[in-house]
């Protein structure tokens, strides 16, 4: 059995941002002609000087406090510096964890679902350097670089772990775990492209560390560290030795390659940069935070239990889709019937989103609102209808987005709890499931079927407890001579 | 009455608003005697007849129609070419930024502008800012108006020039460690290097950021207030700004304690020595107390400057790889990298050698050795000063340790080029203001004498100043020219 | 002692090609500038220092507003499509 170790340093945009991290150029700059979201601060003109966003230090502070980091009184900002066409001024502005004052934060905990602990050494602000397209085809354009700017200086969080991952799966709750507290945050939408990036370090049997980099989404982090376990594995086997060294991942071909060893060759000759000065956040800063910091999964989690008295089960659900979480007290804002719309929202509901979750903006979309399952709630307690019928209602309203109520009218499914109606179902079932009824005489648990085909007789629309009263007096009722 | 280009700026504005003259005649006026003197003095790297005229018209017009006209009305300013200026070329004295047209307005630019002031172009100076004489231009050297053969001194060598040579009515450079001291002193005219953080440095083409600020060059006291409290001022594109209050000349002061740091004096030649004990026997006479201290940390200065002004110019001068903006170079089939090095092998000789030595002290291993230990020395210093001006209100020196001297003269050695700022640098680690006042002659070369205050006590500064240019009589334009 | 491997190593990483003269006279003029900034090693490390003339308190910050200018911030090497030209990468 072979030991692993993996740490893990993930990028992650503040994507909440209204401006970037040092000028009030867009901080969302998807979409945008390329290097029209600019100023003279984000492309590096001579004489501009960073100018810090306030919100950004906010919302990198919460992510520290979420992730149990000590946040320090007075931060400082650094100068790494390297050269790269993607990079405006040819140094990025980060933090460093030298010298007495650290990044926002550092020393924390974070715990998996099964209580184990992941230390996180540190986590810093920086900038998002430009990007670079590789331009194909074409003779003129085939040899040069094509550059845009517009994310130059977005903020970024980056957020490094110890080397406590002992395989795979524990990174992938860690990840899930991680963009929830971000999501709950309000810190990162971790669905839109290129919001999220990781760099993974593997080592295997007390080998050499290999670091994997340019792991563009959290899916593929699981399937780049496995690739790196099969493969130090076939060299540990053939003992030959692991080599200390930075691959990248290419997640076309789903493998890693080594990056050219000229590029591992980095002094980031890091220094305090000399435009920021040092910042004082101040003794109350963190506790005033965390007075008015959103409500993290964890806290939501038992809120769920102990104010709507939902299951573990079904608080999970909801707690893992924040935005379906959110839909959910919406709804009871205007109907407070807790476990009848988790019931909703957990079962029927989430089947028919099901393959629409991965685009960020889902529930926006939707023709179901709040309102619509509020009153397909009253409707289902009010005994108007039973809740196969609103099964039915929901399909008509995701494709119509009418009201649960005017589905119910135009379609005649109100439920039925008139006996005589109900009776003569039962009455017509009985007659045509002849030897079902002999078994459910001497079988009890037979009567579920009895009382399903009921239900199918009635489009669903039968009261099951009156159906359910009916079928049993008339099994035990003397048989007709 | 004086001719109109050897007018002083508050006469200037004074003449203007009594009707004396038109801005239009004025800075014709300038523009003759630019004709006449330039050929020689070379104070001017982008000279902007045509806005310089347009501005004055437009200033006429104002006058006619009774509209505000500001407080520097029909000024002319000549501006150090390491200052952006919207539209008009910023060269550094660089061949690196020979095309580069700056897209907004350094904020001391602005503040100008909004005041009435005529921008007549832009001024010679040392490579980017790195040099003591001028001789590190890219384009030509300027030389001093009071012995053509002799050196302006500089950085700001054009801005001492044109000042003294009446080209201008008032100039800007920066000093990042004796730049615009050191061309007063050697042109004979006044310079004040301000608080760190009093001026805003947004626009201001960094070379070591957390040493320089911009400040004016004037013929007199009372101008060089006008500016300053111009450009003064908490500026929301520079984090490292501040506040402070307006300066009053003349102001109702007290008698100041001066104190004459004596190793300054040890350090210097006997002519400039005497000349600075003279202007000490000035002070007294006018009732000021005069000591001797002495400063510990003295011996560290120059080493430590030259540790931290490097270091920040090599992160500085990154950016500087022509893809965004520079100077004509094609791309041609150059991978990255060498593109990089064969446009920055463009750098003249100094910047090469302070961008190597920068990157060589923050080198991983030499960082503790040089970087840091410069920094302690830094506040050390500061702290050693300001528990000195605890004691007294000033002190004083001689701005530079020697005369003028000739073009050539140290150019192939830079450690000796480097001891000339000896004196100035002081102020820059400490953050502190420091002025160059004309105090005398020696052959006909000037000499000047440092005035120091403690932080944002720029008021002491110009009382002193004043009341020694009063009792001082300095001819104020060169015969030779 | 600066050598010349030592000066090509620092050229490399501040990525500037020296000509000829200088790789000649640089490895001299940079020795006796360290040469004259070792004097620093005399001082004592003291982490006790404080070593930063500035402060901001949080409240000071730029506020998170978007404001942009028209003004076209590049000028030079643009494509069609608004890119910029750069050198190869490979
Ligand atoms: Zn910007």
């Amino acid at each position: 059995m072979s030991m692993v170790m993996i740490g893990l340093e993930i990028h992650a945009q503040i994507t909440a941002l209204n401006s970037k991290l040092f000028c009030s150029c867009r901080g969302n700059y998807r979409d945008l002609r390329p290097n029209s979201n600019i100023c003279e601060i984000c492309c590096g003109l001579p004489g501009s000087l960073p100018i810090i966003n306030q919100k950004a230090i906010e919302y990198s502070t919460m992510t520290s406090i979420a992730l149990g980091c000590k946040v320090p009184d007075k931060i400082m900002f650094y100068r790494k510096n390297y050269f790269y066409p993607d990079l405006p001024k040819n140094f990025q502005i980060t933090q460093y964890n030298v010298y007495g004052i650290s990044s926002i934060g550092i020393e924390g905990k974070y715990e998996l679902d099964d209580a184990k602990q992941i230390r996180i050494s540190r986590i810093q602000l920086e900038e998002d350097p430009g990007r670079i397209v590789y331009s194909e085809g074409g003779m003129n354009v085939r040899n040069t670089a094509l550059i845009d700017y517009n994310r130059a200086g977005v903020a970024l969080i980056e957020i490094v772990t110890e080397p406590d991952f002992t395989g795979p799966k524990e990174v992938r709750q860690f990840l899930n775990k991680l963009s929830l507290t971000l999501e709950h945050l309000g810190v990162c939408d971790t669905l839109l492209e290129g919001s999220v990036r990781c760099d993974v370090n593997v080592s295997m049997n007390g080998g050499n560390k290999v670091e994997i980099k340019n792991i563009n989404s959290f899916k593929e982090v699981e399937k780049a560290i496995n690739y790196e376990i099969t493969r130090q594995s076939s060299v540990y086997n053939r003992n030959l030795n692991i080599e200390l060294e930075t691959r990248h991942w290419d997640d076309k071909k789903k493998i890693t390659f080594k990056a050219r060893s000229k590029e591992e060759e980095h002094d980031y000759r890091y220094f305090p940069e000399p435009d920021i000065p040092v910042i004082v956040l101040g003794s109350d800063f963190v506790s005033n935070l965390k007075q008015r910091m959103p409500e993290l999964p964890n806290q939501r989690f038992e809120r769920f239990i102990l104010k709507y008295k939902l299951s573990e089960h079904t608080s999970n659900i909801l707690i893992n889709d924040k935005k379906l979480a959110d839909f959910f007290e919406s709804t009871l804002k205007l109907h407070f019937s807790p476990t009848e719309i988790a019931n909703i929202l957990v079962t029927d509901f989430k089947s028919l989103i099901e393959d629409d979750t991965e685009s960020t903006d889902y529930l926006k979309n939707l023709k179901v609102k709040p309102e619509h399952i509020a009153e397909l709630a009253k409707l289902i307690e009010g005994n108007k209808i039973s809740r196969i019928t609103a099964k039915d209602i929901l399909v008509k309203i995701f494709e119509s987005g009418k009201l649960p109520s005017e589905v119910v009218n135009s379609s005649n499914s109100y439920k039925i709890a008139d006996e005589k109606t109900i009776m003569d179902a039962v009455q017509s079932v009985f007659d045509t499931e002849k030897s079902a009824v002999e078994d459910a005489k001497k079988n009890r648990e037979a009567i579920n079927f009895l009382l399903g085909k009921v239900m199918k007789f009635t489009n669903g629309r039968a009261d099951p407890k009156i159906a359910m009263r009916l079928i049993n007096s008339k099994l035990s009722a003397p048989e007709k001579q | 009455m004086t001719k109109l280009d050897d007018l002083l700026a508050y006469e200037v504005v004074e003449g203007l608003t009594e009707g004396h003259f038109t801005a239009e005649e004025y800075v014709i006026s300038i523009l003759k005697r630019i004709e006449e003197v330039e050929p020689k003095v070379h104070s001017f790297i982008t000279l902007d007849t045509e806005g310089a005229l347009s501005s004055a018209k437009i200033i006429d017009k104002k006058i006619r129609e009774k509209e505000d006209i500001g407080q520097l009305a029909g000024v002319t300013v000549g501006i150090k070419d390491n200052i952006s200026t919207q539209g008009i070329r910023t060269t550094c004295a660089s061949k690196i930024l020979e095309n580069y047209v700056p897209t907004y307005d350094a904020a001391v630019i602005r503040n100008l502008k909004e005041n009435g002031a005529i921008l007549l172009g832009k001024l010679n100076l040392d490579e980017f800012g790195m040099g003591s004489t001028t001789e590190y231009s890219r384009y030509h050297p300027t030389h001093n108006p009071w012995n053509l053969d002799y050196v302006p001194g500089g950085s700001s060598g054009g801005s001492g020039a044109a000042v003294a040579a009446g080209e201008c009515t008032v100039a800007l450079g920066s000093d990042t460690g004796g730049s615009i001291r050191c061309p007063s002193s050697f042109c004979s005219v006044v310079g004040l290097k301000p608080t760190y953080g009093r001026v805003s440095r947004s626009g201001l083409i960094s070379y070591a950021n957390s040493l320089e600020q911009i400040g004016p060059i004037c013929r007199s006291v009372k101008d060089l207030v006008m500016i300053l409290n111009i450009i003064s001022g908490k500026d929301a594109m520079d984090n490292t700004s501040m506040p402070s209050s307006p300066i009053t000349v003349p102001n109702k002061s007290n008698k100041l304690n001066v104190a004459v740091i004596k190793e300054l004096i040890t350090g210097s030649d006997q002519e400039v020595a005497k000349s600075v004990f003279s202007a000490t026997e000035k002070f007294q006479e006018i009732g000021f107390s005069c000591e001797e201290v002495s400063i510990k940390n003295l011996h560290y200065a120059l080493p430590s400057y030259y540790t931290l002004a490097s270091a920040e110019a090599s992160s500085n001068l990154a950016r500087y790889d022509n893809i965004r903006y520079g100077f004509d170079y094609p791309i041609g089939e150059y991978k990255w990298d060498t593109y990089f090095s064969n446009v920055r092998e463009n750098f003249g000789e100094e910047v090469k050698r302070r961008i190597l030595i920068g990157s060589y002290v923050l080198s991983s291993g030499y960082y503790g050795k040089y970087y840091l230990k410069a920094r302690r020395l830094r506040s050390l210093l500061r702290l050693e000063l300001l528990t000195l001006f605890k004691k007294y209100d000033l002190l004083i020196g001689p701005t530079m340790p020697i005369l003028p001297f000739k073009f050539g003269e140290k150019i192939d050695d830079p450690i000796k080029m480097y001891l000339v700022d000896v004196n100035t640098v002081i102020a820059n680690l400490a953050g502190i203001p420091a002025i160059s006042l004309p105090i005398g002659f020696s052959n006909g070369l000037p000499i000047g004498l440092q005035i120091m205050a403690a932080p944002f006590e720029e008021q002491k500064l110009i009382d002193a100043s004043y009341e020694l240019e009063k009792v001082i009589h300095i001819q104020r334009r060169p015969n030779s020219i | 002692m600066i050598s010349k491997e030592d000066l090509e190593h620092l050229a490399q990483i501040s990525r500037i090609n020296l000509t000829e003269n200088e790789l000649e006279k640089f490895p001299k003029q940079l020795d006796k500038t360290i040469e004259y900034i070792d004097i620093l090693e005399e001082l004592a490390s003291d982490d006790s220092v404080n070593l930063d003339l500035q402060e901001l308190t949080f409240e000071e910050l730029r506020m998170d507003e978007i404001s942009m200018s028209d003004d076209k911030q590049l000028n030079k090497n643009i494509t069609e499509d608004g890119f910029l030209r750069g050198p190869k990468m490979k």
